[in-house]
């Protein structure tokens, strides 16, 4: 259109018009562009990082289309970006289904009538059956509001040639890992490869020394806000923690930069253990991949059962879905334990259905052997604690980490945030 | 009809170019702003009921220390970006001179514009990362350890206001450098009669033409530094531990992360008194040079 105009011996008020003209049909044509839902499509946002992942579910809404004749538009975000925008979206604009986290971070918005309960499909597809007690992880006062997907049991992860090395076997006590940690040292190894510039890992840490110190009930009592963050309880578990921040335990300059990096300092042998979940298994070439091995969190007071952090991710349909029923369809279809198992092996997860063919990826069936082992789990900081909590309470543990001495301080702080939220 | 057309169309026609821009104005700009004000009164998690809490927010900002950390950051935001404008007219005058080999240098100068203010960010902070860095291999260079600029409570807004400072100074320039062909070449060459040279010249003759460049150049600064905030969310995303947040960055945080938009609204509120301050001056200068011109 404009070459056209540019060939006419223009005049300024014909070129005007000419590009007012062009300016509507481009903004009208635009408008038509997106692949816009039919009411029969079924739209998904997903939050997947996992290119492999993403792919896996390409292939099924493909498999499925075939099969149903509708539509399936799928829209990726960017992980983080997907925390924050959730909240718009299932407000105006909801998808037909949506991934998210289970426990309390769904309560919130199955507070707020923001998810579909689809106890319906449930009793369809007699999940319970293959779920067993993980279907708690999705049940508000005796309905579902989605389905678990892959859990990510956290704990100590290293090499086994760096281990074999050095002769060292994985600390089961706390003697035993502050003696592993000066080996460590004195190999000029980081003994625990940490970064904390997402906050997390701070919390993750936090969790796993108060669960090995006070138990999972006084744990959960503390991030429902029934705890005070001054308790007398908490000492133990912040005096320890410090010990290994005197002794250098952790990365330097470990808030400079995020888990991925602190990954690589453990596939590249310059520190020896890290507390992460199966996903670690993405900061590894796939050569090295059979070296990485998993070790629980060392027990720290005897006696204290062994409670482990266990997160389990979820996949919902909005309340404010157009295609209720398509969703359900394609998520029984998703669902399927060898459509669910491909999905979740491509990120190391451990599969929520008891059903699902058995995994090729050893570190899978050994958190799978050790999840028997587990008494109870949380789910982990950030999950458990109410949001506006969690974001106070993992900037105070990694200034905690970064500037012991502020103890006290820090501690006021928390505890003024929790009496704030939780009264 | 057209008697009518004609008796109106000295007010009609600038209205009606006018509206458009009014009307985006109005609402992105001027409800928005209202309604800030409107939800600072509140206690809103986003999504669900308005609770009215008056000004309690106001008096919690009042109260919480990580604000009086942001507000010292903006302070310090702004320092570093006055650097911008002397540095941008100082390279403007270098890149003017008829050298061979000037305007590819010029060209270079002018990359960090063309770069997304992420990318800079991202740059930046590898170039400040304190394991595979360039600071670390300059340090390196000479046996020495670079410090972790970016997990240091001191260093650190330092850092991010340097990494921003580096576009804005090619901003100023291209500001002194439009300004600079434009200078009158009656007044120059006058000047050269009566002889004035070098720093004279500069100083008496050249600079009095660029105050008005000047002066839109250090508006702009001002109000970039405050604005500031993709840089911080891209290098620290305020850490380590809050010691780099800005209060913009503090009111996202706020709203979108701990779900307090009341509370968010509040520090956006107070940033807008402190932004109108500098706007006020703003106009109020444009206004006069607008008179003066005629």
């Amino acid at each position: 259109m404009t070459t056209k105009l540019a060939a006419l011996s223009t005049t300024r008020r014909r070129f005007l018009k000419g590009t007012g003209a062009a300016l509507v049909a481009s903004a009208t044509g635009g408008l038509c562009l997106p692949a816009l839902a039919q009411p029969q499509d079924i739209t998904i946002i997903s939050n997947l990082s996992n290119v492999e992942q993403r792919q896996i579910l390409q292939r099924l809404a493909t498999e499925f289309e075939a099969k149903s004749g509708g539509k399936i538009v799928i829209n990726n975000m960017d992980h983080e970006a997907h925390k924050t925008a959730i909240r718009s979206y299932l407000v105006v604009g909801a998808p037909d289904i949506c991934f998210w986290f289970s426990g309390n971070r769904m309560k919130a918005f199955v507070a707020k009538g923001l998810f579909d309960d689809i106890s319906d499909l449930f009793a369809r597809e007699n999940y319970k059956s293959v779920l067993g007690a993980t279907t708690s992880a999705v049940t508000v006062g005796d309905k579902q509001y989605g389905l678990p997907m892959g859990g990510i049991l956290w704990g100590l992860f290293y090499r086994k040639d760096v281990f074999a090395q050095h002769n060292w076997t994985p600390p089961k006590d706390w003697k035993e890992f502050l003696a592993f940690g000066e080996a460590a040292k004195s190999a000029n190894l980081v003994p625990i490869s940490m970064g904390t510039k997402e906050l997390w890992p701070a919390g993750g840490w936090f969790d796993h020394m108060n669960l090995r110190i006070n138990g999972l009930d006084k744990h959960i009592a503390l991030m429902d806000g029934k705890v005070q963050y001054t308790d007398p309880m908490l000492t133990p578990v912040f005096d320890k923690w410090n010990d290994l921040l005197k002794a250098g335990f952790f990365s330097p300059s470990h808030s400079s930069f995020g888990w991925e990096q602190a990954g690589a300092a453990l596939a590249q042998k310059k520190a020896a253990m890290m507390d992460l979940g199966g996903f670690v298994r993405s900061a590894f070439p796939e050569a090295d991949l059979p070296q990485l091995a998993y070790a629980p969190f060392p027990e720290i007071e005897p006696g204290v059962a062994r409670y482990e952090d266990f997160s389990v991710n979820s996949i919902h349909v909005p309340a404010n879905a157009k295609n209720k029923q398509g969703a359900r369809d394609f998520l029984a279809y998703f669902y399927k334990p060898e459509n669910l198992g491909a999905f979740l092996a491509a990120e190391g997860a451990i599969p929520p259905r008891n059903d699902c063919p058995p995994s090729h990826d050893p570190l899978v069936n050994t958190a799978v052997e050790e999840l028997k082992k587990v008494v109870a789990t949380s789910q982990y900081y950030d999950r458990d604690t109410d949001p506006d909590m969690a974001q106070e309470g993992m900037t105070g543990l990694q200034e905690f980490m970064v500037k012991p001495e502020r103890r006290e301080q820090i501690l006021g702080r928390l505890e003024k945030t929790r009496k704030r939220i939780f009264g | 009809m057209s008697r009518l057309w004609r008796r109106n169309r000295h007010w009609v026609t600038p209205a009606l170019f006018l509206l458009p821009g009014l009307i985006l104005f109005g609402t992105v700009i001027l409800a928005a702003s209202i309604e800030t004000v409107w939800i600072s009164l509140h206690d809103w998690d986003g999504i669900g009921a308005k609770a009215w809490v008056g000004l309690a927010n106001y008096v919690e900002l009042v109260d919480d220390p990580q604000f009086y950390v942001s507000l010292k950051n903006n302070v310090i935001w702004l320092l570093i970006f006055m650097l911008a404008p002397p540095i941008g007219l100082a390279l403007a005058l270098i890149v003017n001179q008829r050298i061979r080999g000037m305007r590819f240098l010029k060209s270079l100068f002018f990359v960090p514009l063309v770069l997304a203010t992420v990318t800079v960010g991202v740059v930046f902070g590898w170039v400040y990362d304190p394991n595979f860095g360039l600071l670390q291999l300059v340090f390196s260079a000479f046996g020495a350890t670079a410090p972790a600029l970016l997990s240091d409570e001191t260093f650190v807004t330092f850092a991010v206001a340097a990494a921003a400072l580096w576009p804005q100074i090619a901003f100023c320039m291209i500001l002194f450098l439009a300004g600079l062909n434009s200078l009158n070449d009656d007044l120059i060459a006058a000047g050269r009669v009566d002889g004035a040279r070098g720093w004279r010249m500069l100083r008496h003759v050249v600079l009095p033409q660029l105050s008005q460049v000047g002066f839109i150049a250090i508006a702009v600064t001002v109000i970039g530094a405050l604005r500031s905030f993709d840089m911080i969310a891209v290098m620290t995303s305020g850490g380590p531990y809050g010691s780099s947040t800005v209060l913009a960055y503090q009111m996202y945080q706020e709203s979108i992360f701990s779900y307090r938009f009341g509370y968010g609204a509040a520090i956006a509120t107070v940033l807008f008194v402190i932004m109108i301050v500098f706007i006020a001056w703003y106009l109020n200068g444009l206004i006069k040079a607008e008179r003066s011109n005629v």
